[in-house]
């Protein structure tokens, strides 16, 4: 079997892809994977590919014309999961759209199309959950939030702030891929990557805690019914890993 | 009484006002979707954004506080009642104001929801809210969510103000029936609080129509499949006994603002466990509320005894919260699933059951129409199969256009087969050779329910030694 590898990527995808289907190799004799790899096999043959702008804008213009802008961007979703078929995954899809059209995403009699779906369902799960737990430490008049996640979701979260607060200068960080939203006051946004000096930089920002966050711990506290306790139920909807970057979950050690 | 005075720092007074807020259950930011505006802070999202969970499990979405905690009225069930000594303090609309547009840029909070104790009579309390959402959508540009509460007795122009200005507007009923009100909130007599209620529903609609949308609030998209739906173009709207639906104009400088009248509807809440009403009447209430003045939801309060008093429970009754829960269940089978009040109770049998949801009581003793075949059945048939529910019928009637569905895509579609698999055929076949069989089946569901009712009645504590002689039948002759 031919493994075609990239980076993680939108480009580096798309490439892959155009690379994958260009080798006339045989759709069931190949496979995409993103890199870093785990363990590699030696019976396979391991085939790099990096991005190139020509040949994936190819492969976009004719998933759009052939296809539809709709399943270009439900596909774009998929490939921010961290997920290891991601991309093997994205390439069937998108043999299915081509041969069914748009409709190819309703077809759960496929077991791609459902892998899709859950992948997809999971990445959208998880932006959504960002979208609700991020916290804002105000530096001035900026706001920088921090925040880990498993998917490249700063994109998703991007517009989303952009629209609940146009007229605020505000940074989202995202520490674990190093990439950042940034929004000047009523300018749309754009994404930033972040080097190792910006990094540590930033890292910083979050010891600025200013009387809002301590007024939001009292509140926190004096909000919940003792006589209805549940530690089970809070934890199943805000779960330990999701409580890093939450100000009234941090202990105060200023005392 | 212990008074807070306006020198007092906002953190005493805010732990004192949220803590008097708690027991409303309403905590939702859902209803309207509005863009953000440049100039302005804040958008709105339909489906609600929950920011939070406190340590009750209960989603934080809004800044849930009180403008004072001072009140003039006795209701029984009330930690703020005149009678109670606490601590009590008052915001300034400007305290609030800060609150609100702090919190929101920190991405704590999703909107605020602003209640009131009766601080010297409803209208001066109402006209001090209103000054205080006035100031927060004028000179804080504020441009997200605001549910108010409308206080019983206010006047009408204060209240449409109020409506301008927020996005949500609630009266709280409190309890289902004039006697349960009279004897506990004397202050409060049921026509002061449904005849606001009917006048805030007319006005929603007027707006509503003038806009070019129908008079009726949004509802799930399921409903409009469902036949029998209470909000389908059968049930028709009862309407309120008012000759004069509408609330009168307001101050100016609202209506100038151009803002829909209570986008979000409004809502209502209930105590359930204070005074004897059955679970028929609050579904009754309930289902009459929504058909009636149109609410968007109805929220069920367990009661928690904080106040000792005679006609009350006792200090050391357990929170109803399985009750509660079981409620919630049959509230939404009126919402999503086309129930009505007399399919889930009837007369001789007024209390839900506890050791199964509303639905699968009702599919047990409806064996009749079961197994269903999920390959031909119509929409509101699939709905009523306990373990299916809107999105898994949706997932269910795009993937029949393309093929058979079998038992191992439904799993797929996250279909809880555990309690499927009794009602349901694929292709003529059922998952397992499971007999339809009443006491066969009520024995496996009760099974599935029965760590979800231990878990809901463990969290109140109330565990004791079994007695050999009162649980087990063995009383001694």
């Amino acid at each position: 079997m031919t493994i075609f590898t990239c980076a993680p990527g939108w480009e580096a995808m798309l490439t892959c892809i155009y690379e994958a289907s260009e080798s006339k190799l045989g759709h069931k004799n190949i496979r995409l994977l993103l890199e870093p790899l785990g363990q590699q096999s030696f019976l396979d043959e391991y085939i790099h590919v990096e991005p190139d702008e020509v040949k994936a804008e190819k492969v976009a213009t004719s998933i759009i014309r052939g296809i539809s802008y709709h399943f270009y961007q439900e596909l774009a979703y998929t490939a921010m999961a961290y997920e290891e078929d991601v991309l093997d995954n994205i390439y069937h899809v998108l043999l299915l759209g081509f041969r069914f059209g748009e409709n190819a995403l309703k077809m759960v009699q496929y077991r791609d199309i459902i892998r899709n779906r859950e992948i997809r369902a999971r990445v959208v799960r998880e932006a959504e959950r960002f979208r609700e737990i991020l916290r804002f430490h105000q530096l001035g008049n900026l706001y920088v939030a921090h925040f880990e996640p498993k998917s490249r979701v700063a994109s998703y979260l991007g517009p989303i702030f952009q629209d609940r607060m146009p007229s605020e200068n505000f940074m989202i960080v995202d520490d674990v891929h190093r990439e950042a939203v940034v929004h000047r006051k009523n300018e749309p946004y754009y994404m930033w990557q972040i080097n190792d000096r910006e990094f540590a930089r930033l890292a910083q920002t979050e010891e600025e805690n200013d009387e809002y966050t301590d007024l939001w711990k009292a509140f926190f506290d004096s909000i919940a019914i003792r006589e209805r306790a549940n530690e089970k139920c809070q934890m199943s909807h805000f779960p330990l890993w999701a409580r890093k970057h939450a100000v009234e979950f941090t202990i105060d050690e200023r005392g | 009484m212990y008074d807070l005075s306006a020198n007092d720092s906002l953190k005493e007074k805010l732990t004192i006002l949220s803590d008097a807020a708690k027991y409303d259950v309403a905590c939702t930011s859902s209803g309207v979707s509005r863009g953000g505006k440049e100039g302005f802070l804040g958008n709105s999202v339909a489906a609600g954004v929950c920011h939070a969970f406190s340590a009750d499990g209960r989603c934080i979405s809004l800044l849930k506080i009180l403008m004072t905690n001072h009140c003039i009225y006795d209701c029984k069930y009330c930690k703020n009642r005149v009678s109670n000594d606490v601590e009590r303090a008052l915001f300034t609309p400007e305290e609030i104001c800060t609150l609100t547009i702090e919190f929101y840029k920190r991405n704590y909070i999703e909107g605020l929801f602003l209640s009131s104790g009766v601080y010297r009579n409803p209208d001066y309390t109402m006209e001090k809210i209103c000054e205080t959402l006035r100031l927060l959508r004028t000179k804080y540009k504020f441009n997200g969510y605001i549910h108010v509460k409308a206080i019983p007795g206010a006047s009408e122009e204060l209240l449409y103000s109020a409506g301008l200005l927020a996005d949500r507007i609630s009266i709280n009923m409190e309890l289902p029936t004039e006697q349960s009100l009279s004897k506990l909130a004397p202050n409060k007599t049921m026509k002061n609080i449904i005849e606001p209620m009917n006048r805030i529903s007319g006005t929603i609609a007027g707006h509503r129509v003038a806009i070019g949308k129908s008079a009726r609030m949004e509802r799930c998209g399921i409903n409009k499949h469902l036949v029998n739906s209470i909000f389908g173009p059968e049930a028709g709207r009862i309407e309120g006994s008012s000759d004069q639906p509408f609330l009168y104009p307001a101050e100016r400088n609202d209506a100038l603002l151009r803002r829909p009248f209570a986008p979000a509807g409004q809502s209502t809440q209930m105590i359930i466990g204070a005074s004897n009403e059955t679970d028929l009447e609050l579904i009754r209430t309930t289902q009459a509320l929504y058909q009636s003045f149109d609410l968007k939801r109805v929220f069920y309060s367990a009661y928690i005894p904080i106040n000792d008093d005679d006609i009350l429970p006792g200090k050391d009754t357990p929170v109803p919260l399985l009750r509660e829960h079981r409620l919630y269940q049959a509230d939404w089978l009126l919402r999503y699933y086309g129930f009505g009040a007399e399919e889930i109770l009837t007369k001789d049998n007024p209390f839900l059951d506890y050791r199964v949801d509303p639905k699968c009581f009702w599919a047990l003793n409806h064996l009749d129409i079961f197994p269903v075949e999920i390959n031909r059945a119509p929409v509101e048939m699939l709905l009523r199969v306990p373990g299916i529910g809107p999105t898994s019928v949706k997932r269910i009637i795009s993937a029949r256009r393309y093929g058979n569905v079998n038992f191992e895509m439904l799993k797929r579609m996250h279909v809880v087969l555990k309690r499927a698999q009794f009602f349901i055929t694929c292709n003529g076949k059922m998952l397992n050779r499971t007999p339809i069989e009443q006491r066969f089946i009520m024995g496996q569901l009760t099974d599935l329910e029965h760590r979800e009712v231990y878990q809901i009645e463990d969290s109140l504590n109330t565990g004791r030694q079994m007695s050999l002689f009162s649980d087990c039948n063995l009383e001694m002759a």
